[in-house]
């Protein structure tokens, strides 16, 4: 197992800045997604771990070694790509014992760990098959075989569900983290779905722009984003402007919330509040409520089978409420809207 | 439904009548005249199979069948080779790429007797190479220049050939090269290949369609061509091409089923080699499971 460090990393092509300044430490036997959008320079970190790309400046170490130098066929990760790069003239068996064949293993080795490596992704029917003959979630499966029969420190994955259907991007997921915590090998995941970040990862480095946004576990990132950008990024959520009004109030433009106090959010200071979706409960205008309540209006409402969403005018501004869909209320219904303080995050405005 | 296959039997017109007509009459006509039937020219002995025999018996025609062998495969593998390399390097991002780009496919657009012009120009021995040769004291008199064209090691012919062809197998390589990206070669690299390993192993099977492709071409209009041969050979014994001009363009009429003979030979002959190649692709194909 593995740790992984980036100090001070950037990379430029010619006036392009695609990675600014990023220092992530990845402790070993983790696994870490690194999210965001399409062109933030999420590839771009991970290529540049696995040694495809240099850093610009910067270093990169594996367990305290300084491998920003070391060329990519020396640095022993495993990488799997977003459209498999599977090797279309060998069959699979050819495929997943390459790695092996190129370093010189012994062929009884080789024959070992390939019988060994083909159970755990469950691929015996399909050894002589050749690439076009696999389905997408197979030669995913071939994908990862052929990395992790080398043995990687580090495994590095780039989007590498993005190809597949809905049902199997699932089952595939589930498989990942399964085998990832069976062999407890350092795995750095690249995505820019927040759903399968958070499924997956034991922590999540968000990128934007080329710059680390936010850095921590799928919870702390869900619930306490440090920025606007952030919590938009990881999920449907009510963003309000407001300014607070002492420390554990803020006034926004459908009446004042409490809040529970943040450090550095003084009375008067300008700030964005974060409720998300689920965390509103709303009910029909008639029920009592406390202090927390707030009115409006059902002006639009959204089926989703297993839940729904209802959208809520207050005064000028709109707010989403998403929750189980065992009782629906109408459109135009008078409701209440009850937001507990310990649901409203606070980020600077 | 009648309608649709009349639509596209009118659009396969054009190319039927050229493939039909004027390239399958042309070679219906040629065989016959090589089997002996000639009334035009007062020979009708078909079917007469002694211009065949005349021709390959003659130890000059082997000889000629070698040297039209060797110009074809040597130039054709030094195109290759060149036109692999330059693919693989063009693939990679350097200053100038753009203008490179565009500056690799000028011979293209030049015919090949411009290029055999420019041979006799810059590689006689009274041409640009052999009077800077002597300008800088190399040799003492451009008359000095070692012999390139008008040999029979062909080096003017290959030459031609080799700057003519070396684009166009590049462009076919490259095409592919782009088609397939370049994952399968870090994919290959992160599992430890070096560089040559990746090469024979990951990079040269899947570029493999575009240099059978662009080599048979290649290969095959050098066995059939004419002028390099003729303006920069070295005399006899010629290449078959040119020993099929010669019976052609003698004062005796009666020769020309002699050259047609010899044309259907070098048809022969490549379409053996040709089709020889293809099947072992095949077969290669069909072992990577590639239909």
């Amino acid at each position: 197992m593995t740790q992984v460090q980036l100090r001070s990393i950037s990379k430029r092509f010619g006036g392009f800045t695609a990675i600014e300044n990023i220092d992530l430490d990845i402790r070993s036997g983790e696994l870490v997604a690194l999210l965001g959008p399409s062109g933030c320079g999420k590839t771009t970190t991970l290529r540049m771990i696995a040694g495809l790309e240099n850093p610009t400046t910067g270093e990169i170490h594996f367990d305290d070694r300084d491998v920003s130098d070391l060329r990519v066929q020396d640095r022993n990760v495993g990488m799997v790509f977003q459209r498999y790069a599977l090797f279309p003239h060998m069959t699979v068996e050819k495929n997943i014992a390459f790695g092996l064949s190129v370093r010189g293993t012994p062929r009884s080795e080789i024959s070992d760990r390939l019988d060994e490596i083909i159970d755990v992704v469950q691929l015996g029917p399909f050894r002589q098959r050749f690439p076009a003959q696999l389905s997408g979630g197979q030669m995913q499966r071939v994908a990862i075989a052929r990395t992790l029969i080398t043995k990687p420190s580090v495994l590095m994955m780039d989007e590498p569900l993005a190809n597949l259907d809905t049902k199997l991007r699932g089952e595939m997921r589930r498989f990942i983290r399964t085998l990832q915590q069976r062999l407890g090998i350092t795995t750095i995941f690249v995505t820019h779905d927040q759903v399968e970040a958070m499924e997956l990862a034991d922590r999540i480095a968000v990128i934007f722009n080329g710059h680390l946004a936010q850095f921590g576990p799928p919870e702390d990132l869900y619930r306490q984003p440090v920025s606007v950008d952030v919590a938009d990024f990881m999920g449907a959520s009510n963003i309000f402007p407001g300014t607070m009004t002492g420390t554990d109030a803020v006034k926004t433009g459908f009446g004042t919330l409490s809040v529970v106090a943040q450090p550095g959010m003084a009375d008067g200071s300008r700030v964005h509040a974060m409720l998300r979706n689920e965390g509103i409960d709303i009910h029909p205008a008639n029920v009592e409520g406390g202090d927390d309540m707030v009115a409006g209006r059902i002006a639009a409402r959204d089926f989703f089978g297993a839940t729904v969403n209802y959208v809520v005018e207050c005064g000028a501004e709109r707010i989403i409420v998403n929750e189980q869909s065992r009782r629906l209320l109408d459109v135009g219904m008078e409701v209440r809207l009850d937001i507990p303080a310990e649901r409203v995050w606070l980020m600077a405005g | 439904m009648r309608r649709e296959r009349l639509f596209l039997a009118l659009q396969m017109t054009p190319i039927m009548v050229v493939l039909f007509l004027l390239f399958g009459g042309a070679l219906v006509l040629a065989i016959v005249q090589s089997l002996g039937y000639a009334p035009w020219f007062g020979v009708n002995t078909f079917p007469d199979l002694s211009y065949f025999r005349a021709l390959w018996s003659s130890p000059s025609f082997w000889q000629s069948l070698g040297l039209t062998m060797y110009y074809a495969t040597v130039s054709t593998f030094l195109a290759l080779v060149g036109g692999i390399l330059l693919a693989l390097a063009l693939i990679k991002t350097f200053p100038g790429k753009t203008l490179y780009k565009y500056l690799y496919k000028l011979p293209l657009m030049i015919p090949y007797t411009v290029g055999i012009a420019l041979a006799v120009l810059m590689l006689g021995n009274g041409g640009v190479l052999s009077r800077f040769a002597a300008l800088f004291g190399l040799i003492d008199d451009p008359g000095q220049f070692p012999q390139i064209l008008k040999t029979h090691y062909g080096w003017g012919i290959i030459a031609v050939y080799v700057w003519k062809q070396l684009p166009f197998i590049t462009l076919a390589i490259y095409a592919v090269l782009l088609g397939i990206g370049r994952e399968t070669e870090e994919a290959a690299a992160i599992l430890g290949a070096k560089r040559r390993t990746i090469f024979f192993r990951v990079t040269l099977p899947q570029i493999l369609p575009g240099i059978v492709s662009s080599t048979l071409i290649c290969f095959a209009f050098n066995v059939g061509a004419f002028e390099a041969p003729f303006i920069l050979g070295g005399g006899f014994p010629d290449t078959l091409p040119v020993v099929a001009w010669r019976y052609f363009n003698d004062a005796d009429y009666t020769l020309q089923l002699q050259g047609m003979a010899t044309v259907v030979s070098i048809g022969l002959i490549a379409g053996v080699i040709l089709f020889g190649y293809l099947a072992a692709y095949r077969r290669f194909e069909k072992r990577m499971g590639r239909n």
